[in-house]
């Protein structure tokens, strides 16, 4: 049935021998195995740097690697094996499959998720280039502070540790676009009839992992953007000896735990699908399996604290927390039954995909006995900082790992439309969990090994060197998966659309590999299974008629492929490809942009890394100019030119002169200015200006990206994709900015409220400016919602005037800002002579970094505003549905307000 | 939709309360009741992002599920907040 | 220690063996030896039933299908899930497993609030706790008595009498533990952190760094001498007298904090910050 998939109405895509294909596509498949080769890529990595750090404990005390090159190799394992591996391999399979398993022909945002990609895999390679910048960082993946702050770490490091730092912060950007794509592919594009607890379980724990992504990385991402700031300007939010140490670890660990089962679930996910398929057996009470791993997820964010059991916090908190770490054991433990007893009655096959899901049930299980050790704390005093934690969190990680290795055997006939070699998979499991558990189980038996230590007891020596052993098997027998996959890609058997029998989920019912857009017409599960709708059914809003399920009888020798309703699937006929023309016209699935504002956003970071903080500002300032000429330029270029170009062309020149002229009065001329500037500089403005060219170009860019006609859409039926997109996007800056303000309040407190104010803060430091940006920004709140409102009455000289008007409010709200900054910049009072700047103290870094970074937000939204302004102006967004842009513009800009409303009092009144 | 009207007695309402904290500090009122005066501050800026929010994003017309996945966000961040702050009480 | 202690062992973790002092060593000993057994017995039971069940069940062509799939409903491609029973099995030893760890944790908080404490019923005893501050700099320990006294990278303890350690750190973040006495604790910047333990047997031991503090972590770790009381006594008395400079036996110079030294007096009587 591939002849879909050739014959071209590819839609303009390149075919799969070119790279071309491959830079544009914006398809899940596609991305799907870009991200699953990428981790893999990145498993290499980590691989190697594991053998290092093995070979070094060959003897006690091994000289391989010396102290920083250890610490640096176990630091960079950690972060790319969990980062950069794990979840983005996971993240593979469900590229690939949850459409397929929803009955979506895509990701909601298809060009989002193509960024999501490229910004992931520019974020590693920016990972690897910190190799070459002096060193990467190298204090640990739990990135603990303040070792990790510049004044620790060693001067010729620091370009390299930033640059990792960075290359953290575009992973987690690129996981938040993520978590907000798949979300809402979930809630608005599920086939007819699909309820949530209806999908295969995959999908289900796919989509419990994207809630938990949603909120603990932006918690993640707010500490990572503190740090780098600590970096990049020297604010001492992690130097501060009151609490700087214990607020990265509150924010690290807020997210940390949840990304345990980020990682894991995905897991857990393959291993009820495989078991289901190979036992042939539904998995037994599936209720409450859901029902558990919801708990789980929830629950994770209220267990943090059990990583912080031996620092200063005070009993009764820590008694909280045992208490919330046990409750969230057991749910596992009626997962972990639920799998065994599906066994029970089962008919069951130990093909490769089950033998990698049943070793990780097994590696789970001792995993999990070891973590209820941990969760007893007078143990886990004992287990802190030693190989114990290392073992088990490898038993529970990595047996996850198992079990997503066990679902690309299982899904690798549905991807590459070829089988895998039995034999081969199975020597790979055999050599696979051998080398596991010699690997990780002797760590249990010298458990008193001190963590991220190459020097041990001698009479340990004997274990570690079984486990180096092991961790060499272990890795052999990867180089088995690798040879099998590219063998059987090329000589591989063809795989029918379903190899498996007793497979359920909707992949299955299409063929190996799918077509692009997936399924033979409108997939339905109204009637209780898979069925096809054709278009224009859907587009009458397909109830499920009798008839269509009529052509569906599981009779095929294979386990039962489903026949397509009537006779349009099976070949395609005219009208079939009537219908495939229609879809032609609405779905693109092109777009080279994603990847080019990537690789602007790497350059700009590997800039970032090594610019001096004197330069820190001016590449975004010249960028800003250049992006709003630029505006101008595309916009009258595209659509007409009209008086508002040549003013938003001048526009944005004024802003780049205006910049030059104030970096030649503060380098004292440009010429000075320009000898000062040193290579990374130069990089960053490159960066700058490549990412302001391509990100305009994406907003000018036609694509189209159809809604499905009808689907699923519980619980939000009411909102289009764009908005319930937006609207998580928002949920995940709630944690952002609310962990910047708490961060805030968690140093006040420590330090002591009341006294914050007295000895930290300038009598300079007033209520006015602050008040006066209240209005100001107040005021152009109104101006959107007055904006809107003209937008949906078609009023294009109102909607002209009002966006003009927020621009000019948020303007000024800029301007009030810089004028306050500049003055506390230069105090010369009493306590401040040397004025009140990032560096002086932890209330003036957080008032800064917290203001600033909402200021940043303000500076976004004004961007918008004038693309708003420059499309408005040649008749965009009127009517009632034109108008559900500026809506979505609306709901950012008045989160932006929202923000400062609490901003205000807390850092200007109280 | 809500009309224009309602819009400008919210958006009233928004500044005024923002002066009112503001008076708070002008008045002296904070120096002599801290914790009082924090509260009724802290009172004050969450019902005008709840008007915000409520109203300019009108989330009071859209399904409660948007409510409620924001709101979750928002008490896993309090959660976070208050949990680190009381640890080292 | 043999399964058949078990039992004395557990009254006495529980503080139920009347006069016995115990200390955190005896209790994480006890509690962890109770853990690995029911920890194996549990792996075991559910390891081997499953491994039991998977094979069972395999599919050797041999069992008649038919009558298999008249009791099992199979999965169908396409079709939405249905229920698949069991779930009474499912909640039983869901039940089950839940009470062992919920007892096994409530048990343990008994033995945490004992660590956690100051020692409590050793004082009682007259042996007062000797309180040290530790202070974890890269990449060394500091020590410094009641007297004002201050060793490095060598700890100095008389055997069998509670050590009540503070430790903070100077730099970064460290983690100080004797894994010996079973004593633990962070060191961090700007904190405090106590934790408690008794040595029983004089000799050497070591003192690691469990926290990963920069470029010489691994090299992180300082001797802790364990001497007799009497031994100790005397080593105490001398470090008093010789109120401005090191110690004899501290390998690298300490600063010895004169004010502190003018309050030292015999280390049993300067007790009572604790
Ligand atoms: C039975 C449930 C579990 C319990 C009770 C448990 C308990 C714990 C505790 C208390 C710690 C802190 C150890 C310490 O540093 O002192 C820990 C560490 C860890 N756990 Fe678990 N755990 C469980 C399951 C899991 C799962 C499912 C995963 C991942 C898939 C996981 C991954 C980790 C990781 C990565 C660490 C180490 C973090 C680090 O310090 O680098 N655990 N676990
Ligand atoms: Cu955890
Ligand atoms: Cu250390």
């Amino acid at each position: 049935m591939t002849e879909h998939a050739d014959h071209d109405h590819e839609h303009h895509l390149p075919p799969k021998s070119s790279v071309k294909r491959w830079l544009v596509t914006t398809n899940h498949k596609d991305i799907g195995v870009l991200y699953i080769i990428t981790s893999l890529f990145f498993l290499v990595a980590g691989g190697i740097l594991a053998m290092m750090i093995r070979a070094q404990l060959w003897t006690p005390g091994g000289t391989l690697l010396g102290g920083q090159g250890y610490n640096q190799a176990v630091t960079s394992h950690g972060l790319l094996m969990v980062f950069w591996f794990i979840s983005p391999f996971a993240f593979g399979l469900a590229n690939y499959l949850v459409p397929l398993q929803i009955g979506a022909d895509d990701l909601a945002f298809p060009r989002l998720n193509a960024m999501s990609y490229w910004v992931y895999l520019f974020s590693g390679l920016l990972f690897l280039t910190s190799f070459f910048l002096g060193s990467s960082l190298a204090g640990g993946w739990t990135i603990y502070q303040p070792l990790n702050v510049p004044a620790f770490i060693p001067e010729v490091n620091q370009v390299g540790s930033l640059a990792t730092i960075f290359a953290l912060m575009l992973f987690v950007a690129a996981v938040t676009m993520g978590s907000v794509n798949f979300l809402t592919t979930f809630y608005r594009m599920r086939a007819e009839g699909l309820r949530v607890r209806d999908m295969p379980l995959f999908s289900v724990s796919i989509l419990l992992t994207v809630w938990m992504m949603l909120f603990a990385f932006a918690a993640l991402l707010a500490a990572v953007i503190l740090l780098s700031f600590d970096h990049l300007l020297g604010s001492v939010w992690f130097s501060t000896a009151e609490g700087g140490s214990l607020l990265w670890a509150h924010l690290f660990w807020f997210f940390g735990h949840p990304e345990v089962y980020i990682v894991f679930f995905p897991a857990l996910g393959v291993m009820a699908e495989v078991f289901q398929t190979f036992s042939g057996k539904r998995i037994v009470g599936r209720k409450w399996f859901v029902i558990a791993m919801a708990l789980v997820a929830i629950q994770s964010f209220v267990v943090w604290m059990h990583h912080m059991f031996l620092t200063a916090i005070n009993l009764p908190i820590k008694t909280i927390f045992m208490a919330t770490t046990i409750g969230i054991s057991l749910p596992f433990d009626l997962m972990v039954f639920a799998l065994i007893y599906t066994l029970a009655k089962g008919k069951i096959r130990f093909k490769t995909p089950f033998l990698f899901s049943f070793g990780a049930l097994l590696l789970f299980i001792l995993g999990g006995i070891t973590g209820v050790f941990l969760g007893a704390v007078v143990l886990d005093y004992q287990f802190r900082g030693t190989y114990w934690v290392v073992a088990h969190f490898h038993y529970v990680m990595f047996g996850g790992g198992t079990a997503l290795i066990g679902g690309l055997y299982y899904w690798y006939p549905k991807m590459t439309g070829k089988m895998y070699d039995e034999f081969l998979g199975k020597v790979h499991f055999a050599m696979f969990f051998v080398g596991f558990n010699l690997l990780y189980f002797p760590m249990f038996v010298v458990w008193e090994t001190p963590r991220r230590v190459f020097d041990y007891a001698a009479e340990f020596t004997m274990w570690h060197r079984l486990a180096t052993v092991g961790a060499f098997l272990f890795a052999a027998s990867f180089l088995v998966m690798i040879y099998n996959m590219f063998k059987s890609l090329h000589s591989g058997e063809e795989a029918p659309d379903n190899p498996w029998e007793y497979a359920s989920a909707g992949e299955w019912a299409v063929p190996s590999p799918p077509p692009l857009e997936n399924y033979p017409g409108v997939p339905s599960y109204a009637g209780g299974k898979l069925s096809f709708l054709t278009r224009s059914e859907a587009a009458d809003g397909g109830t499920v008629v009798e008839q269509e399920v009529a052509g569906t009888e599981q009779t095929a020798p294979d386990g039962g492929a489903i026949a397509h309703a009537g006779a349009a699937a099976t070949t395609p006929t005219t009208d079939y490809a009537e219908e495939l023309a229609l879809e032609d016209e609405h779905a693109d699935h092109a777009s080279i942009w994603p990847f080019a504002i990537s690789a602007s956003a790497f350059v700009t970071f590997l800039g970032l890394s090594g610019i001096s903080k004197a330069y820190f500002i001016w590449p975004f300032v010249f960028a800003t100019g250049f992006m709003v000429a630029y505006f101008g330029i595309e916009g009258g270029r595209r659509e007409g030119f009209g008086w508002i170009h040549p003013v938003v062309m001048a526009l944005g020149g004024a802003i780049a002169a205006g910049g030059a002229y104030l970096l030649a009065i503060d380098k004292g001329g440009l010429g000075a200015a320009i000898d000062g500037a040193s290579v990374y500089f130069w990089l960053t403005t490159v960066g700058a200006f490549m990412g302001a060219a391509t990100l305009t170009q994406l907003g000018f860019e036609e694509f189209n990206v159809p809604e499905p006609a009808i689907a699923e859409q519980w619980p939000f039926e009411a909102v289009s994709n764009v908005k319930l997109g937006m609207w998580m996007f928002l949920g995940s800056d709630v944690i952002l900015f609310g962990a910047f303000i708490g961060s805030y309040i968690f140093m006040r407190v420590g330090h002591g409220w009341t006294d914050w104010h007295h000895d930290f803060i300038p009598e300079a430091h007033v209520v006015l400016p602050g008040l006066i940006n209240t209005y100001l920004l107040l005021a152009s709140s109104f101006a959107v919602v007055l904006a809107l409102v003209a937008a949906r009455q078609q009023n294009r000289r109102r909607l002209l005037g009002y966006l003009i008007t927020t621009f000019l409010l948020g303007v000024g709200f800029l301007i009030n800002k810089a004028v306050e900054w500049e003055h506390l910049f230069h105090l010369h009072e009493g306590a401040f002579a040397d004025g009140w700047t990032f560096t002086t103290n932890i209330a003036s870094s957080s008032f800064y970094i917290t203001t600033g970074l909402h200021g940043a937000h303000v500076a976004v939204g004004l961007l918008i505003t004038l693309y708003l302004i420059v499309r408005a102006y040649n008749g965009a967004y009127l009517g009632e549905e034109e108008a559900d842009t500026i809506e979505h513009f609306g709901l950012y800009w008045h989160f932006v307000d929202i923000v400062w409303l609490f901003l205000f009092p807390l850092f200007y009144i109280l | 939709m809500a009309s224009t009207r309602l819009y400008t007695v919210i958006f009233v309402t928004l500044m005024a309360f923002s002066t009112a904290q503001a008076l708070f500090e002008f008045t002296g009122i904070l120096d002599r009741a801290y914790w009082f005066a924090l509260g009724v501050i802290m009172v004050l800026s969450t019902i005008k992002a709840t008007l915000v929010a409520g109203y300019f994003q009108h989330l009071v017309h859209e399904p409660r599920s948007i409510t409620y996945l924001i709101a979750g966000a928002l008490v896993g961040v309090l959660a976070l907040t208050a949990g680190a702050a009381y640890s080292i009480l | 220690m043999g399964p058949g202690g078990i039992s004395t062992e557990i009254a006495y973790v529980l503080g139920q063996t009347g006069g016995l002092s115990r200390t955190p060593a005896d209790v994480f000993n006890t509690v962890y030896l109770v853990f690995l057994i029911l920890g194996t017995l549990v792996g075991v039971v559910v390891i081997g039933y499953t491994l039991t069940k998977a094979w069972r069940y395999r599919d050797d062509g041999e069992r008649d299908d038919e009558s298999e799939s008249d009791k099992v409903v199979r999965p169908v491609l396409g079709h939405l899930p249905t229920g698949s029973g069991g779930g009474k099995k499912l909640f039983v030893s869901f039940g089950i497993s839940a009470v062992i760890v919920l007892s096994l944790i409530v048990w343990t908080y008994s033995a945490l609030l004992f660590v956690d404490d100051t020692p409590p019923e050793v004082a009682a005893e007259g042996e007062e706790p000797l309180e040290i501050e530790v202070v974890g700099k890269q990449f060394n320990w500091e020590y410094t008595y009641p007297n004002g006294h201050t060793e490095e990278p060598t700890l100095y303890i008389p055997e069998d009498r509670p050590i009540r350690l503070k430790v903070t750190a100077a730099d970064v973040w460290h983690n100080y533990g004797i894994s010996e006495f079973r004593v633990k604790t962070d060191a961090i910047p700007g904190q405090t952190t106590t934790a408690w333990f008794v040595a029983d047997e004089t000799g050497t031991y070591e003192a690691v760094c469990y926290e990963l503090c920069g470029s010489g972590h691994s090299a992180m770790r300082g001797d802790v001498v364990v001497m007799e009381q009497e031994e100790f006594e005397e080593w105490y008395a001398n470090t008093t007298d010789g109120s401005t400079s090191a110690s004899v036996n501290s390998d690298v110079t300490g600063d010895t904090d004169a004010n502190a030294n003018t309050n030292a007096a015999d280390p049993a009587a300067t007790e009572g910050e604790a």
